[in-house]
């Protein structure tokens, strides 16, 4: 079904470049002086940052389809598949996770050219990690759209939650600079998933040689979100999917 | 033009119905301006940058608000509503020329609180100050509406039209001095991507919002400049034109 966007695909595509060539090139010269104080090259940083950002939209993008379906009546046509509800949604969710790797894929590939390996085993279980991440992310995009069950109000959320989530974590910038800003800020910062995926992501590569937690607590804390929002997500698809409402 | 009149509030009153839509936009900008600005003045000496963000924010704010025209026009054209809008006792010109203007004008509500923010954080401009930001705001908050119109009677899904809005917000937001100086974007061009400096100089974002800052920030870099005005001006006529184009004659097809 993700293959049949190749429109949004494409757009996508050109989303994650403006995002690396312009942001990250402008912003790594407007910031070079604290990235040296930290021992970090801010370019790097950033676009090791920018991958988990584009990971994280491609997989919430399954709430989209799940409206899409409801207003097309597709909706109607899977609860007649033969298999459980909770079968369905943990495929989905599963399905969700995948595809947005599967997206996230080539621009894996070029990241990684840009960023170099130090160590091949580091970066397998940051893959790993990154894998619970979008599957995670993905259980919380059909929690979301099962519980509102309207596309309007599904948009506006996953607009008010990027904009936190996002910038709340250290995907644009090291916790050091979110503690001098507001230590509220660091604090929810580390217990922000996006940090866990971002960090493990630059540890796996070399761009940061330590992390500010254990590589263990970072899998953890995703397994914990994966595991949490896949199971809520199941309650809530089982529950909620049938009696219309849709809007 | 008491048709266009009956059409923009039409659109007033659907601006208030989204009132969920304004406070999650609001909380965007906030986000913005009390996370990222606050963080990235921790981590720049080159500018204040929760001063210099301030005007951008205004104009990122219009920018937001001024596009969500599109997304009702989006909804419109999936769920068949433009049948009756087109069944009024108006020319198709008389409803495409009302619509964009609400477009713009809704972005005008909106961001004035974002714009009063940065008279309380920087300073109050003079009443021919005032006069100047509000008119070249206008426009470019027209010039908007336009492009939102544009694209949302282009795209046939409510995906396609998500994902080119991204599309359009970065390549605008990313490629003005809407966060950044635009002496740092120059730096682009040593790197061959100098067309992107170009746009970012004619972009009507980086114009909007360092006219602003030309009034506010009191500093030698940002200077006022009646090509600003133009530039905005220019950018306005064009989508405004292709927006009223593109509204009266796509819609007809759907």
């Amino acid at each position: 079904m993700f293959i049949q966007y190749k429109f949004l695909l494409i757009m996508r595509g050109i989303w994650f470049v403006a995002q690396v060539a312009l942001f990250g090139l402008v912003v790594n010269r407007m910031v070079q002086e604290a990235a040296t104080e930290v021992g970090i090259s801010y370019f790097q940083y950033y676009v090791a940052g920018v991958t988990i950002i584009t990971l994280y939209s491609t997989a919430m993008f399954i709430g989209y389809d799940i409206f899409e379906e409801a207003e097309h009546g597709v909706f109607e046509y899977l609860l007649t598949l033969p298999v459980s509800r909770r079968e369905l949604v943990l495929g989905r969710s599963i399905g969700g996770g995948l595809r947005s790797f599967i997206y996230v894929g080539p621009l894996l590939v070029v990241v990684l050219l840009i960023l170099g390996v130090s160590n091949p085993l580091y970066l397998l279980v940051a893959l790993a990690a990154m894998f619970l991440f979008a599957f995670g992310v993905s259980g919380m995009s059909i929690t979301l759209a099962v519980a509102m069950k309207s596309g309007d109000k599904y948009d506006i959320l996953i607009g008010v939650l990027d904009a936190l989530i996002v910038r709340l974590s250290t995907t644009m910038y090291p916790t050091v600079y979110m503690e001098r800003a507001l230590p509220a800020y660091a604090t929810i910062a580390n217990f922000n998933p996006l940090t866990y995926a971002a960090d493990l992501f630059r540890w796996g590569t070399g761009v940061e040689g330590t992390l500010q937690f254990s590589p263990l607590t970072g899998v953890l804390g995703l397994f914990i979100f994966f595991f949490a929002f896949t199971f809520i997500g199941v309650v809530f698809y089982e529950r909620r999917l049938e009696g219309g409402s849709w809007q | 033009m008491k048709a266009i009149l009956r059409v923009v509030e039409y659109d007033f009153t659907n601006f208030f119905r989204y009132r969920w839509f304004i406070v999650g936009l609001i909380t965007m900008n906030l986000a913005d301006l009390f996370i990222s600005a606050i963080v990235f003045t921790q981590m720049t000496n080159i500018v204040n940058y929760f001063r210099f963000f301030a005007p951008g924010l205004a104009v990122v704010g219009l920018f937001a608000s001024a596009f969500m025209i599109g997304r009702e026009i989006n909804m419109e054209v999936r769920r068949e509503i433009h049948h009756y809008l087109l069944s009024l006792p108006m020319t198709r010109t008389q409803l495409a020329i009302g619509r964009v203007l609400a477009g713009g004008l809704r972005g005008m509500l909106y961001m004035t609180p974002l714009l009063m923010t940065n008279f309380i954080v920087l300073r109050f401009p003079n009443p021919s100050q005032l006069l100047l930001i509000l008119l070249t705001l206008l426009l470019l908050a027209i010039g908007i509406s336009g492009v939102s119109i544009s694209i949302a009677v282009s795209t046939t899904s409510f995906e396609k039209f998500v994902t080119a809005r991204g599309v359009v917000y970065y390549m605008f937001f990313f490629c003005s001095s809407v966060f950044y100086p635009l002496s740092i974007i120059q730096v682009l061009a040593t790197r061959g991507l100098g067309p992107l400096v170009t746009f970012a100089q004619i972009n009507p974002l980086t114009n909007g919002s360092d006219l602003i800052r030309s009034f506010l920030l009191d500093s030698p870099e940002y200077a006022f400049s009646p090509v600003m005005i133009l530039d905005v001006a220019i950018f306005s006529l064009i989508f405004a034109s292709l927006a009223i184009f593109a509204y009266s004659r796509i819609l007809q097809r759907h």
